[in-house]
């Protein structure tokens, strides 16, 4: 009977061996063994999102070539928009580069694109963070703004050997600095809470109370450039309401986010080229 | 066995005997142990039950404390909805060091351990090892704010013991005052969970700079904050610092513009590190704003006519007694009070004496425009006929065994009347007008117009140094008797006559309504009555000599230089009156005369909508410093600018609502 007993609770205690094991590891091990887990189990992220692009690439080669050319008109007459709005950002770049240099202002600071495909995203109200395709491979710092055609996503907030993981501005633990569109004092912008699948949404903090917006008058906005992080002027989202806080002080208010963050497939990362 | 039984019944026998024999001493102890268990029962239902509220209060003082944050003063508007005084938002990055309990003890232990691996003998004690500990890591935060900031910031030691010793449950202020670009940086940078961050109060802000400072006033730091109908009394209180209004419109209407203090209770552990949920929590409330009567465009146009010059302005409106321009040189510059005044700054403010209030804080003889005075009582009296020549100004006369001269008009007015008088301001004539009416009737007609009193103004320091002298005053006060000379001199609002600028305003003001008051104020009230009080008693023809008079002191007078000048020009009738008084001073160990500038006036003569005086300090001893040269010209720049807004005005911003 003894020996049955023992049997018994032989997974508990090698349960407890394991966790007290744990306990006493060193941190470098344990770190290890993480960044190893999660080295590991990347393949698998990629391999899987490299299996739904060629998914996606399968389903576009099925549809009939009068889609495949209406889309692709449509594709040109987008691409000569945009090419009429560069010509107009190389003349404004210009034209403020010109000004900054009259005036003396220091300049921005400078980045390199580096775009990524989205390899899982995670909308948890815990969590709002995504996965890219590249991490340390191709450069990407932590800390580095990311961005999409409607404006920020986030800042990368881990790297790894072949991914990063950016937290998205949704997120509550993402603060930057802001103005609203025709102001001057930035302002400080926090990810709200959101709940899974909700519209994503944010917090503004510190408005100066002589700013107005509602949802029938809502304010667009962007980065400050002034926190160092991110450019100016990238768009955060669209201020729907703000009232005065308690205080009297400031006002605070809420940003509805871009509701594509959701269903972003590729991002342009901003790697600063002259890092502090 | 029988043989054992016997044995054991034997031994059970003797032993209940001796239990027999030992019972009334354990009955006693019986009653021992009961009477010692009462006694326990009955102290612990003592202290549990009857206590209860005693030791439960004693333990609420032991383990809460209160933390009391003032609520941002209410703002100060002009009377067309402009800021004059508001908050500014003061950034500041601050250390919540009840978050780094833990890091200050495993950094305790790290320096207990390496001082004792050094084998020194000379260890520090527990406390100073402690006091190393808390430095050590609060530096470690701050660097990291310095390498965001580009700064290299250190810790004060005492600063930041005093603060573990006084106020541990409050933020440590790392840097205070952030510019907006620090603060836009640290809210990058820091990570939104951490022992570090950017916190804003409230400070003043002055869009104006040093308009109408000495009117607004400045705010000095509150230690001692309070909260109304918020728990915990008797608590432990931490107070944030809060404002106290020190001068101006901030002193007086303190307790409205101050806001309501919010506060927190929170329970602390036994090392003093506060317990989060707080367990008690109200918001701070913004203090009530005010509408000033003050018009800031008036007010800077009065300022910078006055410039470097020493003196003051006042414009009222007539009507109801509102102050459009309060203005007073020198000044100081209201932002370098916020969030505290220097050390250098306030020794650079007492050394030009920029902190008297000269509308309301200084008396000064009135001159020439007190001559207004003496010829409503002289036509009051019946002593003056506006239509009768009483002197032949010739620019002398003899008063008692002293020689009065004329001062105005090179000296030779010849014949002249009442209106002629007031317009040339001759002094012949009023020397000889106060002779008629006697000093007791001139003083009795000051006191009617409450020249000898304050004005009532909601400022705080206003001067009750003025005078209306009479032979009975000039006893009592310096023991002589009264020469005709000093009627001569007072006649002329010379000699013993002191009175303020304000006095003067509301004085022209009344006269242009043709009463004997007007009570000036601060407080803007959107359509706010008319003034009215007794009327001078001045007959139709009488008045219409007097203003006659003033009219032609603006035309052909001592101020008619100025209508010369196409910038002073108002395209309105005017009633004014220039003086020029003089005192006899010490300067730079020289006995001299300085001259005090003065003018009075009102406009439109036909329905008077302002009035305003202007006195201005010579500063040179024996330098020519008149009136109708130095004082009007400030005058005709506030009534233009007045008329200039008045035919184009400006919208009204509407201040923001005091929640």
């Amino acid at each position: 009977m003894p020996p049955k007993r023992f049997d018994q609770a032989r997974p508990f205690l090698t349960l407890i061996v394991i966790v007290i094991a744990w306990l006493v590891v060193p941190v470098v091990v344990k770190t290890f063994t993480r960044a190893s887990f999660i080295e590991l189990q990347a393949p698998i992220t990629v391999a899987a999102s490299y299996a739904r692009d060629l998914q996606e690439y399968w389903t576009l080669r099925l549809h009939s070539n009068s889609e495949l050319i209406e889309a692709g008109r449509d594709l040109a007459r987008l691409t000569a928009t945009y090419e009429y709005s560069v010509q107009q950002n190389a003349t404004l770049q210009a034209e403020v580069a010109r000004l900054e240099e009259l005036l003396k202002l220091p300049a921005y600071a400078n980045y390199r694109p580096e775009y990524a495909r989205v390899v899982r995203r995670d909308f948890s109200g815990w969590w709002q963070q995504l996965t890219i395709r590249k991490g340390r491979n191709y450069g990407i710092p932590v800390g580095a703004p990311v961005i999409f055609s409607g404006g920020v996503v986030g800042r990368v907030s881990e790297v790894r050997a072949y991914t990063a993981v950016v937290e998205l501005i949704s997120n509550p633990g993402v603060r930057l600095a802001s103005v609203i569109e025709g102001e001057t004092q930035p302002i400080s912008f926090q990810g709200g809470i959101n709940a899974t699948f909700d519209a994503p949404r944010g917090v503004i903090e510190f408005v100066p109370l002589s700013v107005f917006a509602s949802a029938a008058m809502p304010k667009r906005l962007v980065t400050s450039g002034l926190g160092g992080v991110f450019p100016p002027g990238l768009s955060l989202g669209t201020v729907t309401k703000v009232e005065p806080s308690a205080d009297g002080l400031f006002k605070s208010g809420e940003v509805q986010l871009d509701p594509r963050l959701s269903t972003l497939t590729e991002v342009t990362v901003l790697v600063p080229l002259n890092p502090e | 066995m029988a043989t054992h039984d016997t044995n054991l019944a034997e031994r059970s026998g003797s032993l209940v005997q001796s239990h027999k024999n030992y019972q009334p001493r354990v009955v006693f102890f019986y009653f021992v142990i009961l009477a010692l268990l009462l006694t326990l029962g009955g102290g612990l239902a003592y202290q549990q039950l009857l206590n209860r509220d005693r030791h439960r209060d004693t333990e609420r003082v032991q383990n809460q404390r209160r933390i009391l944050v003032p609520g941002p003063r209410g703002n100060i508007y002009d009377r067309e909805g402009r800021l004059l005084v508001g908050n500014r938002a003061r950034f500041s990055v601050v250390l919540y060091l009840d978050e780094l309990r833990a890091e200050f003890r495993r950094e305790f232990i790290r320096i207990r351990k390496n001082y004792r691996e050094t084998g020194d003998k000379d260890l520090p004690n527990s406390a100073q090892m402690e006091e190393i500990a808390h430095t050590t890591v609060v530096q470690r935060y701050l660097d990291q704010v310095n390498d965001i900031l580009h700064r290299a910031v250190s810790v004060d030691r005492t600063d930041l013991k005093k603060h573990f010793d006084r106020q541990l449950l409050l933020p440590y202020t790392l840097i205070d005052d952030l510019e907006p670009g620090d603060y836009a940086r640290l809210v990058e940078h820091l990570p939104v969970r951490s022992p570090l961050q950017v916190m804003a109060s409230s400070t003043r802000f002055y869009p104006y700079g040093s308009a109408a400072a000495h009117t607004l006033g400045y705010v000095g730091v509150d230690s001692d904050i309070d909260v109304e109908d918020f728990p915990g009394e008797d608590l432990k209180t931490f107070k944030m610092k809060g404002t106290l209004g020190r001068d101006g419109l901030e002193k007086v209407f303190d307790t409205q513009l101050q806001g309501e203090a919010g506060g927190t209770i929170f329970r602390v552990d036994p090392t003093g590190y506060k317990i989060n949920p707080p367990l008690e929590k109200r918001l701070p409330v913004q203090g009530k704003n005010l509408v000033t009567t003050l018009d800031i465009d008036l007010q800077q146009v009065a300022e910078e006519a006055i410039g470097d010059r020493i003196g003051t302005a006042v414009a009222l409106d007539v009507r109801t007694g509102e102050v459009l321009v309060l203005a007073n040189k020198p000044d100081y510059n209201l932002s370098d009070t916020s969030p505290h005044i220097s050390q250098q700054t306030w020794q650079d403010i007492i050394d030009r004496n920029a902190l008297l209030n000269q509308a309301i804080g200084g008396a000064y003889p009135a001159g020439s425009t007190f001559k207004i005075l003496t010829a409503i009582a002289g036509l009051r009296s019946g002593r003056l006929d506006p239509d009768q020549v009483i002197v032949d100004c010739d620019g002398v006369v003899k008063i008692g065994n002293k020689l009065f001269y004329c001062s105005n008009g090179n000296g030779h007015h010849h014949e002249i009347t009442l209106a002629d008088a007031i317009s040339h301001s001759c002094d012949i004539y009023f020397y000889e007008a106060g002779r008629l009416i006697t000093p007791d009737i001139l003083a009795a007609e000051g006191r009617r117009f409450h020249l000898d009193q304050r004005t009532g103004i909601e400022l705080p320091n206003e001067t009750s140094r003025m005078v209306m002298p009479t032979p009975e005053w000039k006893e009592e006060k310096m023991g002589e008797r009264w020469f005709p000379g000093d009627t001569a001199n007072m006649a002329i609002g010379q000699g013993y006559v002191l009175v303020t600028p304000l006095d003067m305003a509301c004085f022209v003001a009344s006269v242009a309504r043709n009463e004997v008051y007007t009570k000036p104020t601060l407080l803007h009230r959107p359509n706010a009555p008319v003034q009215h009080s007794e009327p001078i008693g001045l007959t139709d023809a009488q008045r219409a000599v007097l203003l006659h008079g003033m009219e032609g002191t603006t035309i052909y007078g001592s101020a008619k230089d100025i209508n010369k000048l196409p910038l002073y020009h108002v395209p309105v009738r005017m009633a004014g009156k220039t003086g020029t008084a003089q005192k006899r001073v010490v300067k730079d160990g020289q006995l001299g005369t300085i001259n005090f500038a003065w003018y009075i006036c009102f406009a439109p003569i036909e329905k008077p909508e302002i009035a305003v005086a202007v006195m201005l300090e010579g500063e040179t001893l024996g330098e020519a410093f008149q009136g109708g040269l130095n004082a009007t010209p400030v005058a005709n720049l506030i009534l233009k600018k007045y008329f200039e807004k008045r035919d184009h005005p400006s919208p009204f911003v509407s201040p923001l609502k005091t929640p």
